[in-house]
């Protein structure tokens, strides 16, 4: 049997159901506004952000909301018991309520009791908080539950809100870009915040799509500055290409932060990989960077376009700006391979690729 | 001038947690950064920023530019005596 | 089979400087650490064996807390109103402290770190078996840092590998090694 996604769902601010945020994505749409004063944030910001009062539940925190809203719609879509004890919670993010920092528990244990809690589930959720891997590292967590024996079904939610905490830092490191980011452009620098949530349901199967296998790699170079190698990406790419050759990728879909070290960075390991003649694009130019809800989102979204036949637009691209080759899509192209990596980097050097595969192809 | 170079030596020791440095160790004109120098490196660089807006008011829009003024304690001497708004 | 081939701990309240200076004192980065990553830099000292310092693929380092780096985020809260602190905001996240583990042993293999409601043998020993799937690991840095203030602390680690000599690695015999 293979470890298959059962169900799937995405909430940000360009659509509530993974089929709005595909079309969104394919006609080119972005969800990055510049907002003034935001958050009690002296400095103005691009950033991707959901209305507040509509998500917000009673009782519950906005995170939280979000949390339980997407995981909800991702166990409808599989059709499964979410209170079975042979069902295990996995939830990604890395600020979880920080903003609320000072007047709560804003520990991300007290997210995840929160969340199990809201589906009368008897196993503590485990949350991963890898820095901006954390979604990809929750979805190879919860391929490894499931062969680690004892559950059928492994629900990973990945969520990120923003705060005046989050923004202030990336400020402060001068990470974000004052305009719209261009993930992979010689005119890229920095990054924009976003917020969303998303989530899938893994379990047995034979059909649809499979998270065939993963890995995640350190550089040991800096905790804040990617490897100038890409020591760590190449090392997981190398990992998931034990199962696939370049020529049977649809795509690499790529971190593409747009800051001038990780965009560079990814094209120095995906070269040294041998996947210099594989399309990569990147959707941080349409919902920013949502930190730990990305590898979750970026993964649904990388299989409803190879569903459709298609390599997603890289939107914010223009002119190759990273000293590789790399074959970055700007508009959609068309496609009939059957499987692609999801590739994602984050600070403490860490550094993740997953392959998916459909139909036997990467298996 | 050399009591603003002791002061921001003083300065650059408790915001950088030089563990058991004096100013004495600094040389005014040692590079900051490098393996010569203290060793200071990227995330100490925006950390100089801020201690050049809060305590002096300077404002440094771009780490590139800080590079040149982070060049040594004499150099950032030179630079704050021209700038500080405080 | 996975066996324990080290294990340290460090006690609640220690002087973290002083241990610093008897176990390592050529790391001046470890004074820009926040709390929880100190702990684990001291941990994965007191690991250390000979396989250290030589860039290698095999060895994980898996992180476990309830807090994380909550302790730091206070910190870095306070500076936020007016001026904002990079080298605060780099230690708000939860797995820094398994990428200074990485960086000063310069262990290359896989990082995570993950938050539990608590410490349960029996939740942290699978999760660890389930880190070996990865087949290029052959050993692990595994600890739990719960720091809950800059002197208020839980911190232990073992050295984890396949095969082995040591005990077998198990819920039994962690409780065994932790209640020591």
């Amino acid at each position: 049997m293979r470890i298959v996604c059962k169900g799937r769902s995405i909430l940000t601010p360009l659509g509530t159901t993974v089929q709005e945020n595909f079309d969104a994505v394919c006609r080119g749409d972005s969800a990055l506004r510049r907002y003034e004063g935001m958050f009690g944030v002296k400095e103005p910001f691009v950033a991707s952000l959901m209305d507040r009062k509509e998500w917000t539940r009673e009782g519950h925190t906005f995170f939280d909301s979000l949390v339980i809203e997407t995981a909800r719609r991702a166990v409808e879509d599989a059709g499964i018991d979410p209170a079975s004890p042979r069902t295990a919670f996995v939830l990604s993010t890395i600020k979880g309520n920080i903003e609320l920092i000072g007047k709560q528990d804003v520990t991300l244990a007290a997210s995840a009791r929160t969340l199990t809690g809201a589906f009368g589930n008897p196993n503590p959720a485990l949350v991963v908080s890898n820095a901006c891997i954390s979604g990809l590292a929750a979805l190879l967590q919860g391929h490894r539950i499931l062969c680690g024996g004892g559950f059928d079904h492994v629900v990973v939610v990945g969520c990120e809100v923003q705060s005046r905490f989050i923004v202030t830092g990336f400020q402060s490191l001068k990470a974000l870009s004052e305009a719209p980011c261009k993930p992979f452009d010689v005119h890229r620098d920095g990054l924009n915040l976003g917020e969303a949530a998303a989530a899938v349901v893994l379990g047995f199967g034979e059909d649809g799509w499979e998270l065939v296998d993963g890995a995640v790699r350190n550089d040991a170079n800096h905790i804040s500055g990617p490897s100038r190698t890409g020591e760590g990406s190449y090392k997981a790419l190398r990992y998931v290409l034990r199962h696939i050759s370049a020529g049977e990728l649809a795509f690499v879909n790529v971190h593409g932060t747009s800051t001038l070290y990780n965009d560079e960075m990814e094209s120095i390991a995906i070269d040294r990989a041998g996947l210099i003649g594989v399309p990569v694009n990147a959707l941080k130019g349409v919902f920013g960077h949502t930190m730990g809800a990305a590898g979750i989102l970026e993964s649904i979204l990388s299989m409803e376009a190879v569903d459709a036949g298609l390599v997603l637009p890289t939107r914010g691209f223009s002119e190759l700006g990273v000293s590789r080759p790399v074959l970055v899509s700007a508009e959609t192209r068309k496609t009939d391979k059957k499987a692609f990596i999801k590739l994602l980097s984050g600070f403490g050097g860490v550094n993740g690729a997953l392959l998916f595969g459909k139909g036997g192809a990467g298996c | 001038m050399e009591q603003l170079i002791n002061e921001i030596k003083l300065k650059l020791i408790d915001t950088l947690n030089l563990d058991g440095m004096t100013p004495e160790d600094i040389g005014n004109d040692a590079p900051l950064f490098g393996d010569e120098g203290l060793g200071l490196d990227s995330i100490d660089v925006l950390e100089l920023i801020v201690l050049l807006e809060r305590n002096y008011g300077i404002r440094l829009a771009n780490p590139q530019e800080g590079k040149k003024v982070f060049q040594s304690v004499a150099v950032m001497a030179d630079y704050v005596a021209a700038n500080r708004t405080k | 089979m996975l066996t324990i081939k080290r294990f340290a701990a460090i006690p609640n309240g220690a002087d973290l400087t002083g241990l610093y200076r008897n176990m390592a004192g050529d790391y001046p980065k470890f004074f820009k650490m926040d709390t929880a990553c100190k702990l684990g830099f001291l941990l994965a000292e007191q690991l250390a064996d000979e396989a250290r310092f030589v860039p290698r693929e095999d060895r994980a380092v898996l992180m476990f807390s309830t807090h994380g780096c909550l302790c730091n985020d206070r910190h870095y809260e306070e500076t936020v109103q007016d001026f904002p602190s990079p080298s605060l905001f780099v230690y708000t996240l939860p797995n820094i402290i398994t990428g200074e583990i990485a960086i000063r042993n310069k262990y290359e293999g896989e990082t995570s770190a993950y938050v539990l409601d608590r410490f349960d043998p029996e939740r942290f020993c699978s999760l660890i078996e389930q880190a070996f799937q990865d087949v290029v690991t052959r050993s692990a840095v595994c600890g739990w840092v719960e720091c809950r203030a800059d002197d208020d602390f839980t911190a232990f680690a073992f050295l984890v590998e396949r095969g082995g000599n040591g005990k077998e690695f198990n819920a039994e015999t962690i409780y065994g090694t932790v209640n020591q």
